[in-house]
């Protein structure tokens, strides 16, 4: 089992903390805040905040092969935890080490210009995945052929519906191996044939790769796919070790 | 991601949204060349003939503020909500937002340019000017661009936050409109009032692109140059403390 080997950690957080300040009463424009300025200047100036911990003294491990599912419900944290590993958010304390290049999907559904080709998208977003590829055009094919968008590719992307644009997406990000690719409940657009098709294709390349983090809520799909379990529970880690164990836990937190 | 990286990013964004726009329409084009036509058009008509702003070369004068302006305000009103408007995209993968709105600013860049090129090639061609001080308007142009790429990116991380920070800026910049010496020279302000231009960062970053255009005196441009590229570090480093701030929220409420 990979998950018994020793080796070196690919990733290491310790004691990862994010908060949050929350007012009560947040104010959306700058009219409200002009209105609750002049009619309530006192609760205005001197409002209450309260921290928010999304994410409190983290700690955990992956090793390479690690195929890591994270559980847990609303608000607990996942993908606060996700954002942080990706680089997009900053902890105000703890710390994350890696050496590895981190690749992150939080949504698949997203293409960057409506008005351009799937094809033309396909190669903005190599582009914006791979600065300083060569073979572009090898990664870009080899993407469309396994997205089976068929003629599709050429149309406007516009007019895909939510999947295709999911299979396009998808099949670009995981068509170089990175040492850490995280998926952030992104198979929700995608049909069944493809999120098999596409689990596949991630297995094979974790074999050649680092690891993969996994969210979301189908205890079924983390069954298939993971071999480790991380369970949050409002920003604190609930559970981390084996699937099993793991799963029975999630269950009991939640009833 | 490398400095460089991004730089690549940048250029395949903007590459691809020029690419968008005028697969959309041609007549884009026309519309970015009609709109600073018109208002030249208009503001020359009104303080030239009839309230007889007694200047010479009046048209070269207004056209030296009214282009960087333009570009300015256009720059910002476009530039704020993009953050809000792309925010599923921000969502949905790590790319630096910087990039994408560093992106959307050269992309208007390139577009300002080709507008003035088409106005100020005839305006010069009809005034006795040499062509030769023209050599400078790039240099004249990086405190602008600087400028304005920090002053939007500062405001659409705001706009997350406040959504109807353009609207407001809307009616901000109207009234900048008339403190800011782009239709009047600077000297015709009164002395107990010329506190008021000092402390209009957006004049200095109009300054140094009129200079050029209109009093044609390398000593005045570059000091203008300079107090320009002040402002314009002033502003990114401001973008950047903003972003450095508001980082996680942004991504919180976004």
């Amino acid at each position: 089992m990979s998950s018994t080997e020793y080796s070196d950690p690919i990733v290491s957080v310790s004691q990862l903390k994010v908060y949050f300040e929350l007012e009560h009463y947040p104010n959306r424009g700058l009219r409200e805040v002009f209105i609750s300025s002049l009619t309530h200047p006192i609760q205005y100036f001197f409002k209450t905040k309260e921290l928010f911990y999304a994410l409190n003294d983290v700690s955990f491990e992956l090793s390479k092969g690690t195929r890591l599912g994270i559980l847990g419900v609303n608000g607990s944290g996942k993908t606060t935890l996700c954002r942080c590993l990706a680089g997009m958010m900053t902890a105000q304390s703890g710390k994350i080490e890696t050496k590895a290049e981190i690749r992150a999907i939080f949504d698949s559904g997203t293409g960057i210009m409506p008005e351009l080709t799937g094809r033309e998208n396909a190669y903005l977003l190599a582009r914006l995945f791979f600065p300083k590829l060569k073979e572009i055009d090898l990664v870009v094919n080899e993407a469309i052929d396994f997205s089976e968008l068929g003629h599709f590719i050429d149309v406007p992307f516009k007019q895909y519906s939510k999947g295709m644009q999911s299979r396009l997406l998808l099949s670009l990000i995981s068509s170089k191996t990175t040492d850490i690719l995280i998926l952030d409940e992104v198979f929700d657009g995608a049909d069944m044939f493809f999120k098999t098709k596409i689990a596949k294709r991630m297995m094979n390349f974790i074999e050649t790769a680092g690891a993969t983090i996994f969210v979301s809520h189908s205890i079924e799909q983390i069954k298939e796919v993971c071999n480790k379990l991380l369970v949050l529970n409002q920003g604190k880690v609930h559970y981390f070790g084996e699937i099993g164990p793991g799963i029975e836990s999630y269950i009991n937190l939640k009833s | 991601m490398s400095l460089n990286e991004e730089l690549i990013q940048i250029r395949e964004l903007t590459l691809a949204s020029i690419k968008s726009r005028y697969r959309k329409t041609w007549a884009g084009f026309i519309w970015v060349i009609l709109n600073p036509l018109l208002m030249f058009g208009v503001q020359s008509l009104v303080f030239k003939k009839f309230l007889k702003l007694d200047l010479p070369d009046y048209f070269l004068f207004l056209i030296g503020g009214l282009l960087p302006w333009i570009f300015l305000t256009t720059t910002i009103q476009m530039g704020t909500p993009v953050f809000v408007n792309l925010s599923q995209l921000l969502r949905s993968f790590k790319i630096n937002p910087m990039v994408i709105l560093s992106s959307q600013v050269l992309d208007g860049f390139l577009n300002f340019i080709a507008s003035f090129i088409l106005i100020l090639l005839p305006l010069y061609l009809l005034s006795d000017r040499s062509f030769l001080s023209l050599l400078l308007i790039p240099i004249a142009l990086v405190p602008l661009f600087l400028g304005s790429l920090g002053i939007t990116i500062t405001l659409s991380i705001l706009n997350v936050f406040f959504r109807d920070l353009n609207f407001v800026m809307g009616f901000i910049f109207n009234l900048l409109f008339f403190l800011t010496p782009v239709f009047y020279p600077k000297e015709f302000v009164p002395h107990e009032y010329q506190w008021m231009i000092n402390f209009n960062p957006i004049n200095y970053l109009i300054d140094p692109f009129r200079s050029v255009i209109y009093q044609n005196d390398i000593g005045i441009f570059f000091i203008a140059v300079l107090k320009g590229m002040a402002v314009a570090i002033g502003f990114i480093s401001l973008s950047f403390y903003t972003w450095r701030r508001r980082r996680n929220e942004f991504y919180r409420i976004l």
